[in-house]
Protein backbone atom coordinates (compact mmCIF):
# COMPACT_ATOMS: atom_id res chain seq x y z
CA UNK A 1 0.00 0.00 0.00
CA UNK A 2 1.46 3.35 -0.93
CA UNK A 3 0.24 6.91 -0.72
CA UNK A 4 0.77 8.73 -4.02
CA UNK A 5 -1.13 11.94 -3.27
CA UNK A 6 -2.59 13.12 0.03
CA UNK A 7 -5.32 10.55 0.81
CA UNK A 8 -4.82 8.74 -2.51
CA UNK A 9 -3.45 5.21 -2.29
CA UNK A 10 -2.77 2.23 -4.47
CA UNK A 11 -3.75 -0.89 -2.58
CA UNK A 12 -3.67 -4.59 -3.33
CA UNK A 13 -6.97 -6.32 -3.58
CA UNK A 14 -7.49 -9.87 -4.76
CA UNK A 15 -4.11 -9.80 -6.43
CA UNK A 16 -4.87 -6.60 -8.31
CA UNK A 17 -3.70 -3.07 -7.68
CA UNK A 18 -6.50 -0.58 -7.34
CA UNK A 19 -6.69 3.15 -6.84
CA UNK A 20 -8.57 4.41 -3.77
CA UNK A 21 -9.08 7.54 -1.73
CA UNK A 22 -9.17 7.56 2.04
CA UNK A 23 -12.60 8.76 3.00
CA UNK A 24 -14.79 9.30 6.02
CA UNK A 25 -17.83 9.03 3.79
CA UNK A 26 -19.87 6.30 2.16
CA UNK A 27 -20.14 5.23 -1.46
CA UNK A 28 -21.41 7.93 -3.85
CA UNK A 29 -21.74 6.33 -7.28
CA UNK A 30 -21.75 2.62 -6.57
CA UNK A 31 -18.01 2.34 -5.97
CA UNK A 32 -16.82 -0.23 -3.43
CA UNK A 33 -15.95 0.71 0.12
CA UNK A 34 -12.91 -1.14 1.35
CA UNK A 35 -12.42 -0.33 5.01
CA UNK A 36 -11.69 3.37 5.22
CA UNK A 37 -11.11 3.59 1.45
CA UNK A 38 -13.35 4.27 -1.53
CA UNK A 39 -12.40 2.69 -4.82
CA UNK A 40 -11.65 5.31 -7.46
CA UNK A 41 -12.76 3.80 -10.74
CA UNK A 42 -10.74 4.95 -13.78
CA UNK A 43 -13.43 4.14 -16.32
CA UNK A 44 -15.79 6.43 -14.41
CA UNK A 45 -13.38 9.24 -13.57
CA UNK A 46 -10.89 10.73 -16.03
CA UNK A 47 -8.77 12.09 -13.20
CA UNK A 48 -8.35 8.56 -11.85
CA UNK A 49 -7.49 7.39 -15.36
CA UNK A 50 -4.83 10.09 -15.67
CA UNK A 51 -3.23 9.05 -12.39
CA UNK A 52 -3.26 5.39 -13.35
CA UNK A 53 -1.65 6.29 -16.64
CA UNK A 54 1.23 7.49 -14.52
CA UNK A 55 0.72 11.23 -14.46
CA UNK A 56 0.48 12.29 -10.84
CA UNK A 57 -0.24 15.88 -9.79
CA UNK A 58 0.62 16.60 -6.20
CA UNK A 59 -2.71 18.06 -5.14
CA UNK A 60 -2.30 19.59 -1.67
CA UNK A 61 -4.89 19.11 1.08
CA UNK A 62 -5.51 22.86 1.39
CA UNK A 63 -5.90 23.63 -2.31
CA UNK A 64 -8.75 25.76 -3.57
CA UNK A 65 -10.18 24.13 -6.68
CA UNK A 66 -12.46 25.31 -9.47
CA UNK A 67 -14.11 22.28 -11.06
CA UNK A 68 -15.97 22.77 -14.36
CA UNK A 69 -18.43 20.12 -15.50
CA UNK A 70 -19.15 18.56 -12.10
CA UNK A 71 -22.10 16.43 -13.29
CA UNK A 72 -23.30 14.15 -10.49
CA UNK A 73 -20.01 14.36 -8.63
CA UNK A 74 -18.18 11.12 -9.41
CA UNK A 75 -14.78 12.77 -9.63
CA UNK A 76 -15.59 15.61 -7.24
CA UNK A 77 -16.34 13.09 -4.49
CA UNK A 78 -12.75 11.83 -4.65
CA UNK A 79 -11.24 15.26 -5.10
CA UNK A 80 -13.12 16.30 -1.97
CA UNK A 81 -11.41 13.45 -0.09
CA UNK A 82 -8.05 14.82 -1.26
CA UNK A 83 -8.50 18.53 -0.53
CA UNK A 84 -9.94 17.85 2.91
CA UNK A 85 -8.76 21.23 4.21
CA UNK A 86 -9.52 23.06 0.97
CA UNK A 87 -12.57 24.06 -1.03
CA UNK A 88 -14.03 22.92 -4.34
CA UNK A 89 -16.15 25.34 -6.33
CA UNK A 90 -18.10 23.00 -8.59
CA UNK A 91 -19.78 24.37 -11.72
CA UNK A 92 -22.33 22.42 -13.74
CA UNK A 93 -25.02 23.80 -16.03
CA UNK A 94 -27.35 20.85 -16.27
CA UNK A 95 -29.93 20.52 -13.51
CA UNK A 96 -30.59 16.79 -13.74
CA UNK A 97 -27.20 15.37 -12.71
CA UNK A 98 -26.89 18.16 -10.16
CA UNK A 99 -29.73 16.71 -8.10
CA UNK A 100 -27.42 13.91 -7.06
CA UNK A 101 -24.52 16.30 -6.77
CA UNK A 102 -26.42 18.32 -4.19
CA UNK A 103 -26.58 15.27 -1.93
CA UNK A 104 -22.80 15.15 -2.05
CA UNK A 105 -22.55 18.87 -1.33
CA UNK A 106 -24.85 18.47 1.66
CA UNK A 107 -22.72 15.65 3.02
CA UNK A 108 -19.29 17.23 2.58
CA UNK A 109 -18.12 20.48 4.12
CA UNK A 110 -15.77 21.51 1.35
CA UNK A 111 -17.96 21.71 -1.75
CA UNK A 112 -19.67 24.83 -3.08
CA UNK A 113 -22.20 23.85 -5.79
CA UNK A 114 -22.89 26.34 -8.58
CA UNK A 115 -25.52 25.74 -11.25
CA UNK A 116 -23.93 27.95 -13.88
CA UNK A 117 -22.65 27.87 -17.43
CA UNK A 118 -18.86 27.65 -17.48
CA UNK A 119 -18.81 29.78 -20.63
CA UNK A 120 -20.04 32.78 -18.62
CA UNK A 121 -17.53 32.88 -15.74
CA UNK A 122 -18.31 36.51 -14.91
CA UNK A 123 -21.62 35.30 -13.51
CA UNK A 124 -19.86 33.56 -10.63
CA UNK A 125 -17.02 36.04 -10.43
CA UNK A 126 -18.27 37.42 -7.10
CA UNK A 127 -18.46 33.93 -5.55
CA UNK A 128 -15.40 31.95 -6.62
CA UNK A 129 -12.10 33.05 -5.08
CA UNK A 130 -8.60 32.79 -6.59
CA UNK A 131 -7.81 29.09 -6.87
CA UNK A 132 -4.75 26.83 -7.02
CA UNK A 133 -6.24 24.37 -9.47
CA UNK A 134 -8.73 24.55 -12.36
CA UNK A 135 -10.08 21.21 -13.56
CA UNK A 136 -12.32 21.02 -16.60
CA UNK A 137 -14.22 18.10 -18.05
CA UNK A 138 -16.95 19.38 -20.33
CA UNK A 139 -17.42 17.79 -23.72
CA UNK A 140 -17.98 21.02 -25.60
CA UNK A 141 -16.86 22.36 -28.89
CA UNK A 142 -15.54 25.63 -27.44
CA UNK A 143 -14.00 24.01 -24.36
CA UNK A 144 -10.57 25.57 -24.86
CA UNK A 145 -12.02 29.05 -24.95
CA UNK A 146 -14.02 28.27 -21.80
CA UNK A 147 -10.90 26.93 -20.07
CA UNK A 148 -8.93 30.09 -20.89
CA UNK A 149 -11.72 32.37 -19.71
CA UNK A 150 -11.91 30.63 -16.32
CA UNK A 151 -8.15 30.47 -15.91
CA UNK A 152 -7.88 34.18 -16.68
CA UNK A 153 -10.43 35.03 -14.06
CA UNK A 154 -9.68 32.61 -11.24
CA UNK A 155 -6.34 30.78 -11.44
CA UNK A 156 -3.49 32.13 -9.27
CA UNK A 157 -0.18 32.79 -11.00
CA UNK A 158 1.77 29.57 -10.89
CA UNK A 159 -1.46 27.60 -10.43
CA UNK A 160 -2.22 24.30 -12.15
CA UNK A 161 -4.87 23.33 -14.65
CA UNK A 162 -6.09 20.08 -16.14
CA UNK A 163 -8.41 19.80 -19.10
CA UNK A 164 -9.88 16.55 -20.35
CA UNK A 165 -10.43 16.67 -24.09
CA UNK A 166 -12.59 14.41 -26.15
CA UNK A 167 -11.58 14.56 -29.79
CA UNK A 168 -15.03 14.13 -31.22
CA UNK A 169 -16.64 16.92 -29.27
CA UNK A 170 -14.19 19.41 -30.80
CA UNK A 171 -14.25 18.06 -34.34
CA UNK A 172 -16.30 15.02 -35.20
CA UNK A 173 -14.73 14.43 -38.59
CA UNK A 174 -10.98 14.97 -38.09
CA UNK A 175 -8.63 12.26 -36.86
CA UNK A 176 -8.29 12.37 -33.05
CA UNK A 177 -4.51 12.75 -33.31
CA UNK A 178 -4.90 15.86 -35.44
CA UNK A 179 -7.41 17.37 -33.04
CA UNK A 180 -5.16 16.65 -30.04
CA UNK A 181 -2.12 18.25 -31.69
CA UNK A 182 -4.16 21.33 -32.42
CA UNK A 183 -5.50 21.51 -28.86
CA UNK A 184 -2.09 21.12 -27.21
CA UNK A 185 -0.65 23.78 -29.47
CA UNK A 186 -3.48 26.17 -28.75
CA UNK A 187 -3.12 25.68 -24.98
CA UNK A 188 0.64 26.14 -25.28
CA UNK A 189 0.18 29.59 -26.75
CA UNK A 190 -1.13 30.97 -23.47
CA UNK A 191 -0.05 28.49 -20.83
CA UNK A 192 2.86 26.24 -20.01
CA UNK A 193 1.97 22.69 -21.04
CA UNK A 194 3.42 20.48 -18.31
CA UNK A 195 2.28 17.16 -19.73
CA UNK A 196 -0.32 15.55 -21.89
CA UNK A 197 -1.26 12.02 -22.77
CA UNK A 198 -3.95 9.60 -23.75
CA UNK A 199 -6.56 8.17 -21.37
CA UNK A 200 -6.86 4.89 -23.28
CA UNK A 201 -8.00 2.25 -22.55
CA UNK A 202 -10.18 3.83 -19.86
CA UNK A 203 -11.65 6.56 -22.08
CA UNK A 204 -11.51 6.19 -25.82
CA UNK A 205 -10.20 9.12 -27.89
CA UNK A 206 -9.63 11.29 -24.86
CA UNK A 207 -6.53 13.05 -23.65
CA UNK A 208 -5.59 15.00 -20.56
CA UNK A 209 -3.56 18.17 -20.76
CA UNK A 210 -1.86 19.48 -17.64
CA UNK A 211 -0.98 23.18 -17.79
CA UNK A 212 0.49 25.80 -15.53
CA UNK A 213 -0.16 29.54 -15.48
CA UNK A 214 3.34 30.93 -15.82
CA UNK A 215 2.98 33.12 -18.86
CA UNK B 1 -14.96 51.16 -7.85
CA UNK B 2 -17.61 48.78 -6.63
CA UNK B 3 -17.90 45.01 -6.93
CA UNK B 4 -20.89 42.74 -6.39
CA UNK B 5 -19.87 39.84 -4.24
CA UNK B 6 -21.90 37.01 -2.76
CA UNK B 7 -21.97 38.48 0.72
CA UNK B 8 -22.81 42.02 -0.44
CA UNK B 9 -20.49 44.65 -1.84
CA UNK B 10 -16.86 45.59 -1.85
CA UNK B 11 -16.12 49.25 -2.48
CA UNK B 12 -12.89 51.09 -2.89
CA UNK B 13 -12.67 54.21 -0.77
CA UNK B 14 -9.47 56.27 -0.52
CA UNK B 15 -7.48 53.36 -1.95
CA UNK B 16 -8.88 51.00 0.67
CA UNK B 17 -11.17 48.05 0.11
CA UNK B 18 -14.23 48.00 2.30
CA UNK B 19 -16.59 45.04 2.57
CA UNK B 20 -20.28 45.66 3.18
CA UNK B 21 -22.49 42.79 4.20
CA UNK B 22 -25.88 42.47 2.58
CA UNK B 23 -28.97 41.99 4.71
CA UNK B 24 -30.25 39.46 2.16
CA UNK B 25 -27.47 37.01 1.36
CA UNK B 26 -29.59 34.97 -1.03
CA UNK B 27 -30.20 38.06 -3.12
CA UNK B 28 -26.58 39.21 -3.09
CA UNK B 29 -25.42 35.68 -3.94
CA UNK B 30 -27.63 35.69 -7.02
CA UNK B 31 -26.23 39.04 -8.15
CA UNK B 32 -22.57 38.30 -7.53
CA UNK B 33 -21.42 39.00 -11.04
CA UNK B 34 -18.46 41.10 -12.23
CA UNK B 35 -17.14 41.49 -15.77
CA UNK B 36 -13.44 41.59 -14.89
CA UNK B 37 -11.25 39.46 -12.64
CA UNK B 38 -11.42 40.79 -9.07
CA UNK B 39 -8.29 42.71 -7.98
CA UNK B 40 -8.54 41.16 -4.49
CA UNK B 41 -9.10 37.74 -2.97
CA UNK B 42 -12.66 37.26 -1.75
CA UNK B 43 -12.24 35.46 1.61
CA UNK B 44 -9.54 37.93 2.70
CA UNK B 45 -11.82 40.90 2.19
CA UNK B 46 -14.74 38.87 3.49
CA UNK B 47 -13.00 38.59 6.85
CA UNK B 48 -13.98 42.20 7.48
CA UNK B 49 -17.59 41.09 7.86
CA UNK B 50 -17.24 37.45 8.94
CA UNK B 51 -15.89 36.27 12.28
CA UNK B 52 -13.48 33.78 10.76
CA UNK B 53 -12.68 31.92 7.58
CA UNK B 54 -14.66 29.04 8.98
CA UNK B 55 -17.65 31.31 9.36
CA UNK B 56 -17.10 32.65 5.84
CA UNK B 57 -17.08 29.23 4.19
CA UNK B 58 -19.86 27.82 6.34
CA UNK B 59 -22.14 30.70 5.31
CA UNK B 60 -21.11 30.56 1.64
CA UNK B 61 -21.78 26.85 1.49
CA UNK B 62 -25.17 27.17 3.14
CA UNK B 63 -26.31 29.90 0.74
CA UNK B 64 -24.88 28.13 -2.33
CA UNK B 65 -26.74 24.92 -1.51
CA UNK B 66 -29.96 26.81 -0.87
CA UNK B 67 -29.85 28.88 -4.07
CA UNK B 68 -28.66 25.96 -6.22
CA UNK B 69 -31.35 23.59 -4.95
CA UNK B 70 -34.03 26.12 -5.78
CA UNK B 71 -32.58 26.73 -9.23
CA UNK B 72 -32.31 23.00 -9.94
CA UNK B 73 -35.91 22.43 -9.01
CA UNK B 74 -37.12 25.26 -11.19
CA UNK B 75 -35.07 24.19 -14.18
CA UNK B 76 -36.17 20.60 -14.01
CA UNK B 77 -39.74 21.67 -14.37
CA UNK B 78 -39.50 23.80 -17.42
CA UNK B 79 -36.63 23.03 -19.73
CA UNK B 80 -38.29 20.38 -21.87
CA UNK B 81 -41.38 22.54 -22.25
CA UNK B 82 -39.16 25.37 -23.33
CA UNK B 83 -37.59 23.33 -26.13
CA UNK B 84 -40.96 22.09 -27.33
CA UNK B 85 -42.46 25.55 -27.42
CA UNK B 86 -39.42 26.96 -29.21
CA UNK B 87 -39.67 24.20 -31.77
CA UNK B 88 -43.34 24.88 -32.41
CA UNK B 89 -42.56 28.59 -32.76
CA UNK B 90 -39.74 27.72 -35.15
CA UNK B 91 -42.13 25.81 -37.40
CA UNK B 92 -44.49 28.76 -37.53
CA UNK B 93 -41.61 31.11 -38.20
CA UNK B 94 -40.51 28.95 -41.11
CA UNK B 95 -43.97 28.98 -42.60
CA UNK B 96 -44.13 32.73 -42.22
CA UNK B 97 -40.74 33.32 -43.81
CA UNK B 98 -41.67 31.15 -46.79
CA UNK B 99 -45.01 32.81 -47.19
CA UNK B 100 -43.58 36.32 -46.91
CA UNK B 101 -40.81 35.59 -49.38
CA UNK B 102 -43.37 34.36 -51.86
CA UNK B 103 -45.43 37.50 -51.49
CA UNK B 104 -42.37 39.68 -51.79
CA UNK B 105 -41.32 37.92 -54.99
CA UNK B 106 -44.78 38.56 -56.43
CA UNK B 107 -44.52 42.26 -55.65
CA UNK B 108 -40.95 42.58 -56.91
CA UNK B 109 -41.99 41.14 -60.22
CA UNK B 110 -44.22 44.15 -60.63
CA UNK B 111 -42.05 46.84 -59.10
CA UNK B 112 -39.00 47.22 -56.90
CA UNK B 113 -39.24 50.14 -54.50
CA UNK B 114 -38.05 51.38 -51.14
CA UNK B 115 -40.97 49.54 -49.66
CA UNK B 116 -39.91 46.23 -51.13
CA UNK B 117 -36.37 46.81 -49.89
CA UNK B 118 -37.69 47.46 -46.42
CA UNK B 119 -39.77 44.32 -46.74
CA UNK B 120 -36.70 42.27 -47.68
CA UNK B 121 -34.74 43.67 -44.73
CA UNK B 122 -37.51 42.58 -42.37
CA UNK B 123 -37.43 39.06 -43.78
CA UNK B 124 -33.68 38.95 -43.25
CA UNK B 125 -34.29 39.94 -39.65
CA UNK B 126 -36.69 37.03 -39.27
CA UNK B 127 -34.05 34.73 -40.69
CA UNK B 128 -31.58 35.95 -38.09
CA UNK B 129 -34.19 35.25 -35.43
CA UNK B 130 -34.62 31.78 -36.88
CA UNK B 131 -30.91 31.06 -36.53
CA UNK B 132 -30.98 32.23 -32.93
CA UNK B 133 -33.90 30.00 -32.09
CA UNK B 134 -32.22 27.03 -33.75
CA UNK B 135 -29.08 27.66 -31.75
CA UNK B 136 -31.04 27.96 -28.51
CA UNK B 137 -32.88 24.71 -29.18
CA UNK B 138 -29.57 22.99 -29.85
CA UNK B 139 -28.02 24.37 -26.64
CA UNK B 140 -30.91 23.38 -24.42
CA UNK B 141 -31.52 19.92 -25.88
CA UNK B 142 -27.80 19.10 -25.54
CA UNK B 143 -28.07 20.04 -21.91
CA UNK B 144 -31.30 18.29 -20.93
CA UNK B 145 -30.96 15.24 -23.16
CA UNK B 146 -27.22 14.65 -23.69
CA UNK B 147 -27.63 10.97 -24.61
CA UNK B 148 -30.42 11.46 -27.13
CA UNK B 149 -28.48 14.33 -28.67
CA UNK B 150 -25.24 12.37 -28.85
CA UNK B 151 -26.95 9.58 -30.76
CA UNK B 152 -29.48 11.40 -32.89
CA UNK B 153 -28.12 14.94 -33.16
CA UNK B 154 -29.86 18.04 -31.80
CA UNK B 155 -32.52 18.32 -34.49
CA UNK B 156 -33.86 14.79 -34.27
CA UNK B 157 -33.55 14.73 -30.48
CA UNK B 158 -35.62 17.89 -30.20
CA UNK B 159 -38.22 16.56 -32.64
CA UNK B 160 -38.53 13.30 -30.70
CA UNK B 161 -39.09 15.31 -27.56
CA UNK B 162 -41.73 17.42 -29.29
CA UNK B 163 -43.56 14.40 -30.69
CA UNK B 164 -43.54 12.64 -27.33
CA UNK B 165 -44.71 15.76 -25.52
CA UNK B 166 -42.22 15.68 -22.66
CA UNK B 167 -38.97 14.06 -21.66
CA UNK B 168 -40.86 11.99 -19.14
CA UNK B 169 -43.20 10.54 -21.76
CA UNK B 170 -40.35 9.92 -24.16
CA UNK B 171 -38.53 8.02 -21.41
CA UNK B 172 -41.45 5.62 -21.07
CA UNK B 173 -42.02 4.98 -24.77
CA UNK B 174 -40.99 1.55 -26.06
CA UNK B 175 -38.38 1.44 -28.82
CA UNK B 176 -40.96 0.33 -31.37
CA UNK B 177 -42.88 3.54 -30.76
CA UNK B 178 -39.78 5.74 -30.91
CA UNK B 179 -38.91 4.19 -34.24
CA UNK B 180 -42.10 5.51 -35.83
CA UNK B 181 -42.47 8.70 -33.82
CA UNK B 182 -43.28 11.46 -36.27
CA UNK B 183 -44.79 9.04 -38.75
CA UNK B 184 -48.12 8.78 -36.99
CA UNK B 185 -50.02 10.11 -39.97
CA UNK B 186 -48.79 7.41 -42.32
CA UNK B 187 -49.27 4.80 -39.63
CA UNK B 188 -52.91 5.74 -39.14
CA UNK B 189 -53.45 5.77 -42.87
CA UNK B 190 -51.92 2.31 -43.18
CA UNK B 191 -53.99 0.94 -40.32
CA UNK B 192 -57.14 2.43 -41.79
CA UNK B 193 -56.40 0.77 -45.13
CA UNK B 194 -55.84 -2.55 -43.41
CA UNK B 195 -59.07 -2.26 -41.54
CA UNK B 196 -60.80 -1.84 -44.85
CA UNK B 197 -59.10 -5.05 -45.90
CA UNK B 198 -56.74 -3.36 -48.32
CA UNK B 199 -53.02 -4.07 -48.52
CA UNK B 200 -50.82 -1.54 -46.78
CA UNK B 201 -47.29 -1.22 -45.47
CA UNK B 202 -46.82 0.08 -41.97
CA UNK B 203 -44.14 2.76 -41.83
CA UNK B 204 -40.77 1.51 -40.64
CA UNK B 205 -39.34 4.79 -39.47
CA UNK B 206 -40.50 8.18 -38.38
CA UNK B 207 -38.43 11.22 -37.67
CA UNK B 208 -35.27 9.18 -37.07
CA UNK B 209 -35.36 8.28 -40.75
CA UNK B 210 -33.61 11.57 -41.56
CA UNK B 211 -30.57 10.50 -39.54
CA UNK B 212 -27.53 10.18 -41.82
CA UNK B 213 -26.78 6.72 -40.40
CA UNK B 214 -30.11 5.51 -41.76
CA UNK B 215 -30.43 7.67 -44.85
CA UNK B 216 -27.02 6.77 -46.22
CA UNK B 217 -27.59 3.02 -46.02
CA UNK B 218 -29.06 1.07 -48.89
CA UNK B 219 -32.82 0.69 -48.54
CA UNK B 220 -32.66 -2.97 -47.52
CA UNK B 221 -30.54 -2.20 -44.48
CA UNK B 222 -32.40 0.81 -43.22
CA UNK B 223 -34.99 -1.12 -41.29
CA UNK B 224 -32.37 -2.90 -39.26
CA UNK B 225 -30.48 0.31 -38.57
CA UNK B 226 -33.65 2.11 -37.54
CA UNK B 227 -34.60 -0.69 -35.20
CA UNK B 228 -31.19 -0.69 -33.57
CA UNK B 229 -31.10 3.07 -33.25
CA UNK B 230 -34.59 3.20 -31.78
CA UNK B 231 -33.60 0.63 -29.18
CA UNK B 232 -30.60 2.74 -28.15
CA UNK B 233 -32.67 5.91 -28.20
CA UNK B 234 -35.13 4.29 -25.81
CA UNK B 235 -32.29 3.64 -23.39
CA UNK B 236 -30.90 7.13 -23.98
CA UNK B 237 -34.25 8.73 -23.16
CA UNK B 238 -34.40 6.85 -19.86
CA UNK B 239 -30.84 7.82 -18.98
CA UNK B 240 -31.55 11.45 -19.83
CA UNK B 241 -34.74 11.51 -17.84
CA UNK B 242 -33.49 9.73 -14.73
CA UNK B 243 -29.81 10.69 -14.62
CA UNK B 244 -29.09 13.37 -17.19
CA UNK B 245 -25.53 12.18 -17.67
CA UNK B 246 -23.82 11.25 -20.87
CA UNK B 247 -22.92 7.61 -21.39
CA UNK B 248 -20.58 7.64 -24.35
CA UNK B 249 -20.77 3.92 -25.00
CA UNK B 250 -24.36 4.25 -26.24
CA UNK B 251 -23.64 6.49 -29.20
CA UNK B 252 -20.49 4.50 -29.82
CA UNK B 253 -22.51 1.30 -30.23
CA UNK B 254 -24.79 3.02 -32.75
CA UNK B 255 -21.80 4.19 -34.72
CA UNK B 256 -20.37 0.67 -34.68
CA UNK B 257 -23.63 -0.85 -35.85
CA UNK B 258 -23.69 1.61 -38.71
CA UNK B 259 -20.13 0.78 -39.76
CA UNK B 260 -20.96 -2.89 -39.51
CA UNK B 261 -24.06 -2.60 -41.68
CA UNK B 262 -22.31 -0.40 -44.17
CA UNK B 263 -19.48 -2.85 -44.63
CA UNK B 264 -21.69 -5.90 -44.59
CA UNK B 265 -21.38 -7.72 -47.87
CA UNK B 266 -24.50 -7.63 -49.94
CA UNK B 267 -26.23 -10.96 -49.91
CA UNK B 268 -27.25 -12.17 -53.33
CA UNK B 269 -30.35 -10.20 -54.09
CA UNK B 270 -32.74 -13.02 -54.79
CA UNK B 271 -32.02 -14.83 -51.59
CA UNK B 272 -32.54 -11.77 -49.50
CA UNK B 273 -35.77 -10.66 -51.08
CA UNK B 274 -37.12 -14.18 -50.76
CA UNK B 275 -36.24 -14.16 -47.12
CA UNK B 276 -37.77 -10.75 -46.61
CA UNK B 277 -40.95 -11.82 -48.31
CA UNK B 278 -41.10 -14.80 -46.06
CA UNK B 279 -40.72 -12.53 -43.05
CA UNK B 280 -43.44 -10.25 -44.30
CA UNK B 281 -45.80 -13.16 -44.78
CA UNK B 282 -45.20 -14.41 -41.30
CA UNK B 283 -45.85 -10.97 -39.91
CA UNK B 284 -49.12 -10.74 -41.74
CA UNK B 285 -50.20 -14.15 -40.59
CA UNK B 286 -49.62 -13.13 -37.03
CA UNK B 287 -51.52 -9.91 -37.46
CA UNK B 288 -54.55 -11.18 -39.26
CA UNK B 289 -56.46 -12.75 -36.38
CA UNK B 290 -56.29 -9.45 -34.54
CA UNK B 291 -58.14 -7.67 -37.29
CA UNK B 292 -60.94 -10.09 -37.55
C1 LIG C 1 -18.21 14.18 -19.08
S1 LIG C 1 -19.33 14.97 -17.97
C2 LIG C 1 -18.34 15.27 -16.54
C3 LIG C 1 -18.09 14.10 -15.63
C4 LIG C 1 -17.42 14.54 -14.34
N1 LIG C 1 -16.35 15.46 -14.60
C5 LIG C 1 -16.92 13.39 -13.52
O1 LIG C 1 -15.84 12.86 -13.88
O2 LIG C 1 -17.54 13.05 -12.55
C6 LIG C 1 -19.47 16.58 -18.67
C7 LIG C 1 -20.39 17.50 -17.91
O3 LIG C 1 -20.14 18.83 -18.32
C8 LIG C 1 -21.34 19.54 -18.32
N2 LIG C 1 -21.17 20.73 -19.16
C9 LIG C 1 -21.05 20.78 -20.51
N3 LIG C 1 -20.92 22.05 -20.91
C10 LIG C 1 -20.96 22.83 -19.81
C11 LIG C 1 -20.88 24.24 -19.60
N4 LIG C 1 -20.74 25.09 -20.60
N5 LIG C 1 -20.96 24.69 -18.32
C12 LIG C 1 -21.10 23.82 -17.30
N6 LIG C 1 -21.18 22.49 -17.45
C13 LIG C 1 -21.11 21.99 -18.69
C14 LIG C 1 -22.35 18.53 -18.83
O4 LIG C 1 -23.67 18.88 -18.45
C15 LIG C 1 -21.86 17.24 -18.17
O5 LIG C 1 -22.52 17.01 -16.96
Amino acid sequence: MKEIIHNVYIIEREGKEILVTKSKYGSHYGERKIGEFREWIPSRSKLAAMILKGHVIDIKPDWKVLYLGAASGTTVSHLADIVDEGIIYAVEYSAKPFVKFLQLAEERRNIIPLLEDASTPWKYNGIVEKVDFVYQDIAQKNQIEIFFANIDMFLKDGGEGVIMVKARSIDSTAEPEVVFDRVVKELGEKLEVVAHGSLEPFHKDHIYVHVRKTK
Amino acid sequence: MKWNVWFGEVVEEDGKLIAKKSSDLVESFKNASNPEALPFNLPEVGLQVFESLEDYYRTLRKIAIKVTSEKVEKELKREDRYVILLLKALDKLNESINMLEEKLRDIEEVKISETTEDFRERIEELKRLRRRIEKEIEDVITKIAPNLTEIAGAVIAARLLEKAGSLERLAFLPASKIQILGAEKSLYKALARMRRGKPAKTPKHGIIFIHPFIRTLPKRKRGRMARFMAAKLAIAAKLDYFKGELDESLAESVRKKYEELRREKDKPKKEESKQERREEKQKKKKKKPKHR
